[in-house]
């Protein structure tokens, strides 16, 4: 009864287990993250996370599929977005050009239906394969839930509450290995209490000096010491500017990264003014952070 | 409560549920079972990781996320002052006490904002059908304290369901599309002919483009407290909604207003704006927000304002610039609280000058009032 991946999920010993498992893929956790992702695997219950952007909301599902060595399915939310794309489509073309090379085979209209509508014809979209797989359980993410409309919203939380799909045409198809559910959401608009109250919560907040110079040491093993110290220093001292858009961990490793391929191993001003616009998306923040002194930052930074 | 002295560990735990819900999380019974299994999955021996664990299972939200730190601290140990077992409080207050008495009074009513919090467990709170229909057409200025609470479920309900339905209608026009057989057929060359795929005609729906400016000098007083909480209903359900207060001088509130909650978009407001219960100057405004914003401005933009039309500053100019906006959208709507008095005629200098270059001019004294503005909202 117990599924490879469940069955590996439920062999995951503790807590440090899930720590160093990560770690092992250069994703950093602290306590806490890896106390819910643990709960997780052993509950089977579906995660939600919530943070604001380029924290690493989505890299937890992969590296939870990758930890455990099954696929990740995505499921990528917008506005708009519907049954047919985020469950199955019938391949319409594909069937039209059945009937016509069927014309003359003298198969009754009820064998030709049977054919036309069977597996082949059929488009699974993410959610339909994360019922299907026959090997071992997958880890579903569903990313930005929050874009998605209320619709699809509960139709989401029918399916999680017993993963299964139903296709008229088919029947009901009952998930043999359930997936691993990770939701993320940015925020943009609240969730159902419903959805919340299926899910453990965990909110990811931005990391602390220690957790971003462990991960910028982690996912950049080239860098300086002397720089990463003074990039995550800065990072760190942006963040507290009030800006619109704080700049989040991976601002932080594509500004680390772009500070090395300018073969810079320490910060100056007039570098930090070139590359700015790796850590702020707007104009209104670049004034802001001009306006704190970048010079001074770096002094504090030392 | 008894004190969780000589209780047994699954007691404990319940007890901390019942005092996490007594304090603000909304967790329910169902949590509390969860939250059992959640410790015996991940033992007790680690302070720290049955915190997370419990936190995981508890919490639903950021606001609840750091709110729990202090719930679990206050009641596994370190005791905190302030922290009653049974008493509902109100979270952050202490972020409040900075703010000015003056913006509190515009903004924060009392009691109002932690009912619209909490809707969703209050919500269900029985008012009789007669208090729903009376406090519907309720004038705001003229709402007792101990009623806004009511009022303000009762409103972010109606408006809230008044959304829904707009997007729900835009969603089902969508399916009037089409098929256009001619770019179809074109398309079916390739295949030999066959119309495999299908072409459609149909306009593409797009949801109303409004911009919102409401006025918060000092005569709008009894009513900007509702009018905010309407923009900011406005604002969840609909994409492209740009909110503006003014003054003597106009404030971008658009970001303030996309904050998740109520409260925290009120917060958020108060500390961003000066001006409240000052003077009018409309055409002033107007002038500054055609300045800096008339990127707004398009043929399928709704321009809303919201004000009593007391005006200090040149009605020429308020005159100019009115029918300067409404040159470039699709409509202007002037929503004026004073409307619902009886007898009112739109003769202060401001409003009769503006008058002319208005398309929609009603009232939004009560929610009823606010409700009607429906029909102007769909987009056709």
């Amino acid at each position: 009864m117990a599924t490879p991946t469940l069955a590996k999920a439920r062999a995951v010993q503790d807590i440090p287990a899930v720590v160093r498992g990560f770690e092992q893929l250069g994703y950093i956790t602290d306590p806490s993250l890896a106390t819910v992702v643990f709960l997780t695997l052993k509950l089977g219950k579906p995660l939600l996370l919530e943070g604001h952007a380029g924290l690493g909301k989505t890299e937890v599902a992969k590296v939870l599929a990758a930890f455990l060595g099954t696929r990740l399915i995505r499921l990528q939310c917008y506005e708009g977005l519907d049954v047919n794309s985020a469950v199955y489509e019938w391949n319409y073309q594909k069937q039209l050009l059945a009937i016509k090379i069927e014309e003359n085979t003298g198969q009754s209209i009820i064998e030709k239906e049977k054919h036309i509508f069977g597996r082949e014809f059929l488009m699974e979209r993410p959610l339909l394969q994360a019922v299907q797989e026959v090997e071992i359980s997958p880890v579903l993410l569903v990313d930005e839930v929050d874009r998605a409309d209320e619709a699809f919203e509960a139709f989401l939380l029918e399916l999680l509450s017993d993963f299964q799909i139903t296709v008229p045409e088919l029947g009901t198809i009952k998930a043999k290995h359930p997936p691993l559910v990770v939701l993320t959401s940015n925020r943009s608009r609240e969730l159902s209490d419903a959805l919340k109250r299926r899910c453990l919560y965990h909110w990811i907040e931005y990391p602390t000096l220690e957790k971003e110079r462990k991960i910028v040491a982690a996912r950049l093993p080239g860098i300086a010491d002397e720089l990463e110290r003074q990039v995550v220093g800065f990072v760190q001292s942006v963040r507290g500017l009030n800006l619109i858009k704080s700049p989040g961990v991976a601002e932080t490793l594509d500004w680390a990264q772009a500070l090395m391929a300018l073969g810079k191993t320490r910060l100056d001003s007039a570098v930090v003014e070139e590359t700015l616009g790796c850590l702020s998306k707007s104009m209104d923040d670049t004034a802001r952070i001009k306006a704190a002194g970048i010079e001074k930052m770096i002094a504090e930074v030392g | 409560m008894a004190e969780p002295e000589f209780v047994g560990l699954n007691d404990a735990i319940l007890l901390f549920c019942r005092f996490a819900r007594a304090n603000g999380l909304s967790a329910s019974v169902k949590e509390s079972i969860g939250a059992l299994e959640a410790a015996m999955t991940v033992g007790v021996q680690d302070r720290q990781v049955l915190k997370a664990a419990l936190r995981a299972v508890l919490c639903s939200s950021r606001q609840e996320w750091e709110r729990f730190e202090e719930l679990f601290d206050a009641f596994w140990g370190f005791k905190q002052a302030g922290l009653e077992p049974a008493q509902r409080k109100r979270p952050n207050k202490s972020a409040l006490d900075t703010q000015t008495q003056q913006d509190k009074a515009v903004l924060m009513l009392p009691t109002s904002s932690d009912t619209a919090l909490s809707e969703s467990e209050q919500g269900k709170a029985v008012l009789g059908a007669t208090a729903h229909e009376r406090l519907k057409q309720a004038d705001f200025s003229q709402i007792a304290e101990g009623e806004i609470a009511d009022l303000e479920r009762i409103a972010l309900h109606l408006l809230r369901q008044m959304s829904m339905r707009l997007s729900r209608r835009l969603k089902v026009s969508r399916l009037h599309n089409q098929v256009d057989l001619r770019r179809t057929i074109r398309h079916s060359i390739s295949h030999g002919g066959d119309p495999i795929d299908l072409r459609f005609r149909g306009k593409k729906l797009q949801q109303q483009k409004l911009v919102i400016l409401l006025d918060v000098s000092g005569s709008m007083n009894p009513y900007s407290l509702f009018l905010v909480r309407f923009a900011y209903v406005l604002q969840k359900y609909f994409k492209h909604v740009d909110t503006f207060l003014f003054s003597t001088q106009l404030t971008d509130i658009t970001a303030a207003l996309r904050k998740r909650q109520l409260r925290e978009a009120l917060q958020a407001l108060s500390q961003e704006t000066a001006g409240w219960s000052g003077g009018t100057m409309i055409g002033e405004s107007l002038r500054e927000f055609r300045t800096h914003y008339g990127r707004l401005l398009s043929r399928d933009t709704l321009f809303i304002i919201l004000s009593d039309g007391w005006d200090t500053g040149e009605p020429k100019k308020l005159a100019a610039e009115l029918s300067a906006i409404k040159r470039r959208t699709k409509k202007v709507i002037w929503l004026n609280p004073l409307l619902g008095l009886e007898g009112y005629q739109p003769l202060t200098r401001g409003m009769s000058v503006a008058l002319p270059h208005i398309d929609v001019f009603a009232p939004a004294h009560n929610v009823a009032s606010l409700l009607e503005l429906e029909r102007h909202l769909q987009s056709r």
